[in-house]
């Protein structure tokens, strides 16, 4: 029993510094000079220095304004998301129609194209409609990913509250309505937090579209990031603090939400787990 | 609430689900204050009848009516009716006196008389000292007391009861069954009660309706659905143990089972086949009737149940005389004529 645990703690530990090691490695360039980045065997003791944290948030190529491109294209995409997202997986979830399975299949197979093979439509659609570079262009993008992996997952937490929670209400009066704002939504706010940061943390890390259908007004900190690295140079220093202000809202939401996150992984895995 | 509110009409109601159909014609009245059971085996369709009259399942066919009014196609919320689920369905995030004022609070009623009609509703079922918990942290009988209080909270015309008791152990089952008694007699509201166990069925009704396969099959008080049954079916399904049933020709005053003549209290007029059935308690050890081998004594302490094989059937006695038989015995089962229930072997209707 006691190997056992020695053997999960072990195999455990592993995993977390194969997933922690590219983090720490990054923390630590941040605060390296580029001539310590480059050194070879690298160097683990070395003077620290804020110099490229001073770059990245007040020098010339500053990512703040980036951060806040970051925040307005994902919030607006996680706000419109839920707003659809929630009432439409409470209609799937709880209400009876022809070809309700179908549908459930098509929402999930929107999710299994290829982006890449979208993203010369979407330019093309977008530069007609004078949609490049602009918050509402990425945010419907984002939007249009968003909204069927919201729906599945939300759909997934109504199932778990018990009809006859419902029927109580109705009984009591209430009215649909009335019952799903005071009896059923507060049963699935764990879920809804839950879709709600991963709708998020998908908007804000998402690269590939921020870079083609973005531009100079609307650069998201991903494809900020990704100008540190030009033919003639790598600034690996200021990457890597680049890359530590952007993962720190992602860290904070992960350090706070830690609780619903794991539930909402598990969420179905134990019949009625999910809901409390 | 006046004693002329809350009387309640089925009128050939029949319920569809697709192809199979749940409710084959269902027709019954209920009188206002009446604590009316609807007693059936699974499947029977007694709680779709009970959802239909909450409104929580619509109608096939037929119509529903309530105090003289056609409420067949009003929403649950419209009918003034209220229901414990079996399940309880109390609401997981709101403290026990917020789901008992949830009913009161839904329609606008001022915030103080709510808190007096709560803490009256939650002392009635003896829960008052808990409304400050959630229902997570009530045990199931605290909990099915929260429900009741939800229900009663608002003096509805009518109280729809699904198997209500059926989470709880045996023994909180009894109790509760006889408060759930004396709380009905003291609100004196019309109420209707789901259940599949024939005991509950019994001590609480002032009426029964037991469902068969989507149909009423009989209505009557506990003792005559007990005593009179009306088809083969309803005898076996009441009592514990259900009766004795013993194909047979029933001919003059007597009936014959594999060749051994019972004497019956009734002349049939000519000679028909039939389903005699025997209540274990009016089977008895005698000189005469039918051979059999004791094949078991269950001993209860002040009674006992005594399992017989004739011929290959198996017998039930319920007995409190003693000294009991010894099991391996072998002995005469007979019965008293007049104790005899006859019934139509091929349509299973009383005779």
């Amino acid at each position: 029993m006691k190997l056992r645990r020695i053997a999960l703690a072990a195999v455990a530990g592993f995993g977390v510094a194969v997933w922690v090691f590219p983090v720490l490695w990054g923390l630590l360039t941040s605060f390296k000079t580029e001539r310590d980045v480059l050194a070879y065997p690298p160097v683990f003791i070395f003077t620290p220095t804020l110099a490229n944290y001073r770059e990245v948030i007040f020098g010339a190529s500053s990512i703040v304004p980036n951060l806040v491109s970051s925040f307005i294209v994902s919030t607006a995409a996680t706000i419109v998301t839920m707003i659809i997202a929630v009432p439409a997986a409470y209609a799937i979830g709880r209400l009876r129609y022809p070809m309700k399975r179908m549908s459930g299949f098509y929402v999930l197979a929107t999710q299994m194209l290829p982006p890449v093979g979208l993203i010369i439509p979407y330019y093309l659609v977008f530069q007609k409609l004078g949609a490049l570079d602009t918050y509402g262009g990425l945010a419907l993008i984002y939007l249009t990913f968003a909204l069927p992996f919201a729906v599945w997952l939300m759909v997934s937490y109504f199932e778990d509250v018990p009809h006859e929670m419902e029927e109580a209400a109705l009984l009591d009066r209430a009215g649909r309505l009335r019952a799903l704002w005071y009896v059923i939504l507060p049963q699935v706010r764990g879920g809804i937090a839950v879709t709600t940061i991963f709708v998020f943390l998908n908007a804000w890390n998402e690269f590939m579209f921020a870079v083609v259908l973005g531009g100079n007004r609307v650069r998201t900190v991903t494809v900020a990031m990704f100008n540190f690295i030009s033919v003639e140079q790598t600034q690996w220093a200021r990457l890597a603090a680049a890359a530590m202000l952007a993962m720190l809202p992602v860290i904070l939401i992960g350090f706070f939400a830690q609780r619903h996150i794991v539930k909402g992984l598990t969420v179905g895995a134990v019949k009625g787990g999910g809901r409390r | 609430m006046t004693a002329s509110q809350g009387s309640v009409r089925l009128e050939g109601v029949v319920k569809r689900h697709g192809d199979t159909v749940v409710l084959r014609g269902v027709d019954l009245a209920i009188e206002p204050g009446e604590f009316f059971v609807l007693l059936g085996p699974s499947g029977s369709g007694k709680t779709t009848t009970l959802r239909i009259l909450a409104g929580l399942e619509e109608l096939s066919e037929g119509k529903v009516l309530m105090d003289g009014e056609d409420v067949t196609t009003q929403e649950p919320g419209e009918r003034d009716v209220a229901m414990v689920f079996q399940s309880y369905a109390l609401y997981p995030h709101m403290t026990v006196a917020q789901n008992i004022g949830f009913p009161l609070r839904m329609v606008g009623t001022d915030p103080g008389a709510i808190r007096q009609a709560v803490a009256d509703a939650a002392a009635k079922v003896g829960i008052g000292h808990l409304l400050d918990r959630t229902p997570g942290q009530l045990s199931g009988g605290q909990q099915q007391r929260c429900a009741l209080a939800r229900a009663i909270v608002r003096k509805p015309r009518l109280f729809l009861l699904d198997e209500p008791l059926s989470n709880l152990d045996a023994k909180l089952r009894l109790e509760t069954r006889l408060e759930l008694h004396t709380l009905q007699r003291a609100l004196g509201a019309t109420t209707v009660y789901v259940t599949h166990d024939q005991e509950e069925a019994m001590t609480l009704a002032d009426r029964i309706a037991v469902f068969m396969d989507g149909r009423i099959v009989q209505v009557g008080s506990p003792r005559d659905v007990f005593a009179r049954p009306q088809t083969v079916d309803v005898a076996a399904f009441i009592g514990t143990p259900p009766m004795n049933l013993l194909p047979g020709v029933w001919e003059g005053n007597a009936v014959s089972v594999d060749g051994h003549v019972l004497p019956l209290a009734s002349a049939a007029s000519s000679a028909r086949q039939v389903t005699v059935g025997v209540r274990p308690g009016d089977l008895r050890i005698a000189d005469a009737g039918l051979p059999a081998r004791v094949e078991r004594v269950e001993d209860l302490g002040d009674s006992a149940i005594v399992s017989f094989v004739a011929g290959e059937r198996i017998l039930k006695q319920k007995t409190d005389r003693l000294p009991l038989v010894q099991e391996g015995d072998h002995v005469h089962v007979a019965f008293a004529p007049a104790a005899a229930h006859i019934f139509d072997r091929q349509t299973g209707i009383r005779l």
